[in-house]
Protein backbone atom coordinates (compact mmCIF):
# COMPACT_ATOMS: atom_id res chain seq x y z
CA UNK A 1 0.00 0.00 0.00
CA UNK A 2 1.36 3.35 -1.04
CA UNK A 3 0.30 6.77 0.58
CA UNK A 4 1.38 10.52 -0.78
CA UNK A 5 2.05 12.41 2.27
CA UNK A 6 2.22 16.61 1.32
CA UNK A 7 3.44 19.00 3.93
CA UNK A 8 1.38 22.00 2.97
CA UNK A 9 1.37 25.93 4.85
CA UNK A 10 -0.88 28.51 3.19
CA UNK A 11 -0.92 26.87 0.00
CA UNK A 12 -4.53 27.44 -0.94
CA UNK A 13 -3.79 29.25 -4.34
CA UNK A 14 -2.04 26.13 -5.92
CA UNK A 15 -3.04 22.72 -3.53
CA UNK A 16 -6.19 21.97 -5.77
CA UNK A 17 -4.20 22.16 -8.58
CA UNK A 18 -1.56 19.91 -7.18
CA UNK A 19 -4.07 17.58 -5.64
CA UNK A 20 -5.78 17.60 -9.36
CA UNK A 21 -2.10 16.13 -11.25
CA UNK A 22 -1.77 13.45 -8.67
CA UNK A 23 -5.12 12.37 -8.80
CA UNK A 24 -4.42 12.47 -12.85
CA UNK A 25 -1.09 10.18 -12.32
CA UNK A 26 -2.02 7.99 -9.70
CA UNK A 27 -4.95 5.98 -7.41
CA UNK A 28 -2.75 6.31 -4.58
CA UNK A 29 -4.24 8.24 -1.79
CA UNK A 30 -3.41 11.51 -0.83
CA UNK A 31 -2.63 13.24 2.70
CA UNK A 32 -2.41 16.36 3.33
CA UNK A 33 -0.45 17.09 6.69
CA UNK A 34 -1.72 21.32 7.36
CA UNK A 35 1.03 22.89 9.20
CA UNK A 36 -1.48 25.34 11.32
CA UNK A 37 -2.14 27.24 8.08
CA UNK A 38 -3.99 30.79 8.09
CA UNK A 39 -6.16 30.02 4.82
CA UNK A 40 -8.05 28.15 3.89
CA UNK A 41 -6.15 25.42 2.79
CA UNK A 42 -7.57 22.66 4.67
CA UNK A 43 -10.85 23.18 3.06
CA UNK A 44 -10.10 22.98 -0.81
CA UNK A 45 -7.79 19.80 -0.08
CA UNK A 46 -10.46 18.23 1.67
CA UNK A 47 -12.61 19.10 -1.29
CA UNK A 48 -9.79 17.83 -3.53
CA UNK A 49 -10.74 14.60 -2.01
CA UNK A 50 -7.22 14.29 0.23
CA UNK A 51 -7.73 13.16 3.67
CA UNK A 52 -6.06 16.28 5.89
CA UNK A 53 -4.21 15.99 9.14
CA UNK A 54 -4.73 19.78 10.79
CA UNK A 55 -1.49 20.56 13.12
CA UNK A 56 -2.51 22.64 15.86
CA UNK A 57 0.92 24.30 15.77
CA UNK A 58 2.85 25.34 13.39
CA UNK A 59 6.12 22.61 13.09
CA UNK A 60 7.72 22.99 10.32
CA UNK A 61 8.25 21.21 7.01
CA UNK A 62 9.95 18.17 8.72
CA UNK A 63 7.52 18.22 11.48
CA UNK A 64 4.80 18.35 9.32
CA UNK A 65 6.30 15.60 7.10
CA UNK A 66 7.00 13.33 10.11
CA UNK A 67 3.47 13.55 11.28
CA UNK A 68 2.50 12.01 7.96
CA UNK A 69 5.20 9.49 7.98
CA UNK A 70 3.48 9.00 11.59
CA UNK A 71 0.00 8.38 10.54
CA UNK A 72 1.04 5.87 7.35
CA UNK A 73 3.21 3.74 9.54
CA UNK A 74 0.07 3.19 11.95
CA UNK A 75 -1.97 2.79 9.35
CA UNK A 76 0.08 -0.21 7.64
CA UNK A 77 1.16 1.57 4.67
CA UNK A 78 4.65 0.38 3.41
CA UNK A 79 5.46 3.28 0.90
CA UNK A 80 5.37 6.62 1.08
CA UNK A 81 5.76 9.40 -0.85
CA UNK A 82 6.61 13.34 0.45
CA UNK A 83 6.20 15.82 -2.27
CA UNK A 84 5.67 19.35 -1.98
CA UNK A 85 2.71 21.29 -2.04
CA UNK A 86 3.73 24.17 -4.04
CA UNK A 87 3.88 22.13 -7.77
CA UNK A 88 7.22 21.86 -7.84
CA UNK A 89 7.44 18.38 -8.01
CA UNK A 90 6.01 16.63 -11.37
CA UNK A 91 3.29 13.62 -10.66
CA UNK A 92 4.03 12.51 -14.05
CA UNK A 93 7.68 11.67 -12.26
CA UNK A 94 5.87 9.39 -9.92
CA UNK A 95 6.73 6.15 -11.19
CA UNK A 96 10.11 6.70 -12.17
CA UNK A 97 11.01 7.43 -8.17
CA UNK A 98 8.72 4.86 -7.18
CA UNK A 99 10.47 1.96 -9.06
CA UNK A 100 13.65 1.53 -7.29
CA UNK A 101 12.19 1.33 -4.10
CA UNK A 102 9.15 -0.74 -5.13
CA UNK A 103 11.58 -3.27 -6.49
CA UNK A 104 13.48 -3.66 -3.43
CA UNK A 105 16.83 -2.08 -4.83
CA UNK A 106 16.62 0.62 -2.48
CA UNK A 107 15.37 1.77 0.55
CA UNK A 108 15.10 5.10 -0.28
CA UNK A 109 15.03 6.96 -3.56
CA UNK A 110 15.32 11.24 -3.63
CA UNK A 111 13.87 12.78 -6.49
CA UNK A 112 16.76 14.67 -7.71
CA UNK A 113 17.35 18.13 -9.98
CA UNK A 114 20.20 19.62 -9.38
CA UNK A 115 19.41 22.44 -12.07
CA UNK A 116 17.21 24.23 -10.18
CA UNK A 117 18.21 26.66 -7.11
CA UNK A 118 20.21 29.90 -6.92
CA UNK A 119 24.02 29.63 -7.03
CA UNK A 120 23.70 30.48 -3.08
CA UNK A 121 21.87 26.82 -3.21
CA UNK A 122 24.04 25.04 -5.21
CA UNK A 123 27.20 26.47 -2.96
CA UNK A 124 25.15 25.25 0.37
CA UNK A 125 24.73 21.60 -1.13
CA UNK A 126 28.71 21.45 -2.03
CA UNK A 127 29.04 22.35 1.45
CA UNK A 128 26.76 19.92 2.98
CA UNK A 129 28.32 16.97 1.07
CA UNK A 130 31.15 17.87 2.00
CA UNK A 131 30.85 17.85 5.56
CA UNK A 132 28.22 15.43 6.02
CA UNK A 133 30.02 13.00 3.83
CA UNK A 134 26.70 12.03 2.23
CA UNK A 135 26.76 10.83 -1.63
CA UNK A 136 23.55 12.84 -2.76
CA UNK A 137 23.09 15.07 -5.76
CA UNK A 138 20.09 16.77 -4.97
CA UNK A 139 20.08 16.64 -0.62
CA UNK A 140 17.73 19.31 0.08
CA UNK A 141 15.06 17.64 -2.16
CA UNK A 142 11.73 16.72 -0.75
CA UNK A 143 10.42 14.45 -3.16
CA UNK A 144 11.08 11.18 -2.08
CA UNK A 145 9.90 7.79 -1.76
CA UNK A 146 10.50 6.08 1.64
CA UNK A 147 9.50 1.93 2.32
CA UNK A 148 8.29 0.67 5.41
CA UNK A 149 11.57 0.28 7.56
CA UNK A 150 12.41 3.94 6.19
CA UNK A 151 9.12 4.95 7.47
CA UNK A 152 9.45 3.38 10.52
CA UNK A 153 13.14 4.78 11.42
CA UNK A 154 11.91 8.09 10.90
CA UNK A 155 8.94 7.86 12.60
CA UNK A 156 10.46 7.75 15.98
CA UNK A 157 11.57 10.23 18.34
CA UNK A 158 15.04 10.45 17.12
CA UNK A 159 13.69 12.22 13.69
CA UNK A 160 11.47 14.43 15.66
CA UNK A 161 15.17 16.32 16.84
CA UNK A 162 15.28 17.12 13.41
CA UNK A 163 14.52 20.83 12.03
CA UNK A 164 15.07 20.36 8.42
CA UNK A 165 14.42 17.19 6.34
CA UNK A 166 18.01 17.30 4.58
CA UNK A 167 20.77 16.12 6.13
CA UNK A 168 19.60 15.17 9.33
CA UNK A 169 17.12 12.90 7.93
CA UNK A 170 19.76 11.19 5.60
CA UNK A 171 22.33 10.62 7.76
CA UNK A 172 19.88 8.96 10.22
CA UNK A 173 18.48 6.51 7.33
CA UNK A 174 21.89 6.18 6.49
CA UNK A 175 23.56 5.55 10.42
CA UNK A 176 20.77 2.60 10.34
CA UNK A 177 22.13 0.90 7.46
CA UNK A 178 19.50 2.05 5.11
CA UNK A 179 20.24 2.71 1.26
CA UNK A 180 19.29 5.75 -0.21
CA UNK A 181 19.77 6.69 -4.26
CA UNK A 182 18.88 9.72 -6.49
CA UNK A 183 16.72 9.46 -9.17
CA UNK A 184 16.83 12.63 -11.84
CA UNK A 185 13.32 14.08 -11.95
CA UNK A 186 12.63 17.07 -13.73
CA UNK A 187 11.00 20.04 -11.13
CA UNK A 188 8.76 22.82 -11.82
CA UNK A 189 9.81 26.92 -10.37
CA UNK A 190 7.84 27.49 -7.23
CA UNK A 191 4.06 27.98 -7.99
CA UNK A 192 3.88 29.85 -4.85
CA UNK A 193 5.57 32.09 -2.56
CA UNK A 194 9.27 31.19 -2.16
CA UNK A 195 11.48 28.60 -0.49
CA UNK A 196 10.99 28.66 3.68
CA UNK A 197 14.79 28.91 4.06
CA UNK A 198 16.36 30.52 0.93
CA UNK A 199 14.54 33.89 1.14
CA UNK A 200 16.78 35.80 3.37
CA UNK A 201 20.53 36.13 4.70
CA UNK A 202 19.89 35.60 8.34
CA UNK A 203 17.83 32.46 7.89
CA UNK A 204 20.29 30.86 4.90
CA UNK A 205 22.92 31.63 7.45
CA UNK A 206 21.05 30.22 10.46
CA UNK A 207 20.15 26.87 8.34
CA UNK A 208 24.00 26.86 7.01
CA UNK A 209 25.33 26.77 10.28
CA UNK A 210 22.73 24.41 11.55
CA UNK A 211 22.53 21.97 8.87
CA UNK A 212 26.46 22.15 9.18
CA UNK A 213 27.07 21.60 12.65
CA UNK A 214 24.27 18.57 12.20
CA UNK A 215 26.64 17.28 9.34
CA UNK A 216 29.65 17.59 11.15
CA UNK A 217 28.47 15.96 14.06
CA UNK A 218 26.65 12.94 12.25
CA UNK A 219 29.55 12.46 9.76
CA UNK A 220 29.66 8.78 9.41
CA UNK A 221 33.54 8.05 9.95
CA UNK A 222 33.65 4.67 9.28
CA UNK A 223 34.36 5.46 5.68
CA UNK A 224 36.95 7.53 6.41
CA UNK A 225 39.43 4.43 7.42
CA UNK A 226 38.16 1.78 4.93
CA UNK A 227 40.99 -0.14 3.97
CA UNK A 228 41.30 0.49 -0.01
CA UNK A 229 41.45 -2.87 -0.31
CA UNK A 230 38.10 -3.42 0.30
CA UNK A 231 36.46 -5.75 2.99
CA UNK A 232 38.01 -8.22 5.11
CA UNK B 1 39.49 48.20 56.48
CA UNK B 2 39.05 45.26 58.63
CA UNK B 3 35.23 46.72 59.55
CA UNK B 4 34.62 47.07 55.65
CA UNK B 5 35.82 44.20 55.01
CA UNK B 6 33.51 42.52 57.74
CA UNK B 7 30.29 44.85 56.06
CA UNK B 8 31.11 43.25 52.61
CA UNK B 9 30.74 39.55 53.74
CA UNK B 10 27.36 40.15 56.26
CA UNK B 11 25.34 42.24 52.79
CA UNK B 12 26.68 39.25 50.42
CA UNK B 13 26.14 36.46 53.53
CA UNK B 14 22.85 38.25 53.55
CA UNK B 15 21.78 38.09 49.70
CA UNK B 16 22.33 34.42 49.99
CA UNK B 17 20.09 33.84 52.52
CA UNK B 18 17.94 36.67 51.27
CA UNK B 19 17.81 34.10 47.74
CA UNK B 20 16.96 31.22 49.88
CA UNK B 21 14.42 32.62 51.58
CA UNK B 22 12.89 33.95 48.19
CA UNK B 23 13.50 30.32 46.79
CA UNK B 24 11.37 28.51 49.46
CA UNK B 25 8.58 31.27 49.19
CA UNK B 26 8.27 30.54 45.54
CA UNK B 27 8.30 26.62 46.07
CA UNK B 28 5.80 26.96 48.69
CA UNK B 29 3.58 29.24 46.05
CA UNK B 30 4.76 26.48 43.84
CA UNK B 31 5.54 28.76 40.97
CA UNK B 32 9.07 26.95 41.11
CA UNK B 33 8.75 23.22 40.80
CA UNK B 34 11.05 21.58 44.00
CA UNK B 35 12.97 19.58 42.08
CA UNK B 36 14.70 22.54 40.62
CA UNK B 37 13.93 24.37 43.97
CA UNK B 38 16.59 22.20 45.32
CA UNK B 39 19.64 22.92 43.67
CA UNK B 40 18.83 26.54 43.91
CA UNK B 41 18.47 26.85 47.78
CA UNK B 42 21.80 25.16 47.63
CA UNK B 43 23.31 27.49 45.49
CA UNK B 44 21.70 30.28 47.65
CA UNK B 45 23.56 28.81 50.93
CA UNK B 46 26.78 28.42 49.55
CA UNK B 47 26.52 31.69 48.23
CA UNK B 48 25.81 33.16 52.47
CA UNK B 49 28.20 30.95 53.71
CA UNK B 50 31.31 32.26 51.71
CA UNK B 51 29.73 35.24 52.04
CA UNK B 52 29.94 35.00 55.74
CA UNK B 53 33.12 33.42 56.01
CA UNK B 54 35.30 34.13 52.68
CA UNK B 55 38.54 32.83 54.44
CA UNK B 56 37.13 29.07 52.93
CA UNK B 57 37.73 30.49 49.55
CA UNK B 58 41.34 31.99 50.85
CA UNK B 59 41.98 28.52 52.20
CA UNK B 60 40.69 26.61 49.12
CA UNK B 61 42.98 28.97 46.28
CA UNK B 62 46.02 28.73 49.14
CA UNK B 63 45.72 24.90 48.63
CA UNK B 64 45.22 25.16 44.93
CA UNK B 65 48.11 27.39 44.22
CA UNK B 66 45.64 30.03 42.91
CA UNK B 67 47.25 33.56 43.99
CA UNK B 68 44.13 35.94 43.70
CA UNK B 69 41.49 33.70 45.63
CA UNK B 70 38.53 35.65 43.79
CA UNK B 71 39.53 34.21 40.67
CA UNK B 72 38.85 30.85 42.14
CA UNK B 73 35.58 31.57 43.50
CA UNK B 74 34.55 33.48 40.25
CA UNK B 75 35.50 30.63 38.03
CA UNK B 76 33.93 27.95 39.78
CA UNK B 77 30.84 30.08 39.44
CA UNK B 78 30.52 30.47 35.78
CA UNK B 79 31.56 26.19 35.96
CA UNK B 80 28.15 25.58 37.61
CA UNK B 81 26.57 28.34 35.40
CA UNK B 82 27.71 26.21 32.28
CA UNK B 83 26.64 22.91 33.54
CA UNK B 84 23.31 24.68 34.33
CA UNK B 85 22.66 26.14 30.92
CA UNK B 86 23.77 22.77 29.49
CA UNK B 87 21.34 20.59 31.75
CA UNK B 88 18.46 23.23 30.59
CA UNK B 89 19.05 22.67 27.00
CA UNK B 90 19.29 19.16 27.25
CA UNK B 91 16.17 19.28 29.26
CA UNK B 92 14.52 21.98 26.84
CA UNK B 93 15.29 19.21 23.70
CA UNK B 94 13.61 16.40 25.57
CA UNK B 95 10.49 18.48 26.24
CA UNK B 96 10.80 19.96 22.59
CA UNK B 97 10.28 16.44 21.24
CA UNK B 98 7.47 15.69 23.54
CA UNK B 99 5.96 19.03 22.61
CA UNK B 100 6.12 17.99 19.04
CA UNK B 101 5.10 14.39 19.30
CA UNK B 102 2.06 15.36 21.02
CA UNK B 103 0.54 17.76 18.61
CA UNK B 104 1.36 15.31 15.78
CA UNK B 105 -0.51 12.60 17.72
CA UNK B 106 -3.40 15.14 18.39
CA UNK B 107 -3.51 15.92 14.95
CA UNK B 108 -3.19 12.39 13.59
CA UNK B 109 -6.39 11.61 16.03
CA UNK B 110 -8.14 14.59 14.79
CA UNK B 111 -8.20 13.20 11.25
CA UNK B 112 -8.89 9.79 13.11
CA UNK B 113 -12.54 11.80 14.28
CA UNK B 114 -13.05 13.71 11.32
CA UNK B 115 -13.33 10.12 9.11
CA UNK B 116 -14.85 8.13 11.61
CA UNK B 117 -17.56 11.61 12.03
CA UNK B 118 -17.64 11.00 7.69
CA UNK B 119 -18.67 7.37 7.75
CA UNK B 120 -19.45 5.88 11.10
CA UNK B 121 -19.19 2.40 11.63
CA UNK B 122 -21.88 0.23 10.97
CA UNK B 123 -23.55 -1.12 14.19
CA UNK B 124 -26.31 -1.82 13.48
CA UNK B 125 -26.27 -5.82 13.54
CA UNK B 126 -25.01 -5.39 17.58
CA UNK B 127 -27.45 -6.91 19.80
CA UNK B 128 -28.75 -4.52 22.56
Amino acid sequence: MTVILIPAFNEADVIADVLGEIKAACDFPVIVIDDASTDNTVAIAEQAGATVIPLSAQLGAWGATQTGLRYALRNGYDTAITMDADGQHDAASLAALLEPVSTGATDVAVGACTQRGSWLRHIAWKMMKQTSGLRLEDITSGFRVYNRKAIRQLAGWRATLLDYQDIGVLLLLQSKGLSIVDVKVPMQPRRNGKSRVFHSWVMVVYYMCLTLTLGLSKRKFAHRYRSPYGAH
Amino acid sequence: MARIEQMISIVTGSIGLLVAAIIIFMMRRDTLHAQHGMGWIIVALCFALLGFSPEIIDYIAQNFGVAYPPVLAITMAIAVLVIKILLMDIERSRIEVRNQRLIQRMAMLEADLKSLKKNPPDTTGLKE
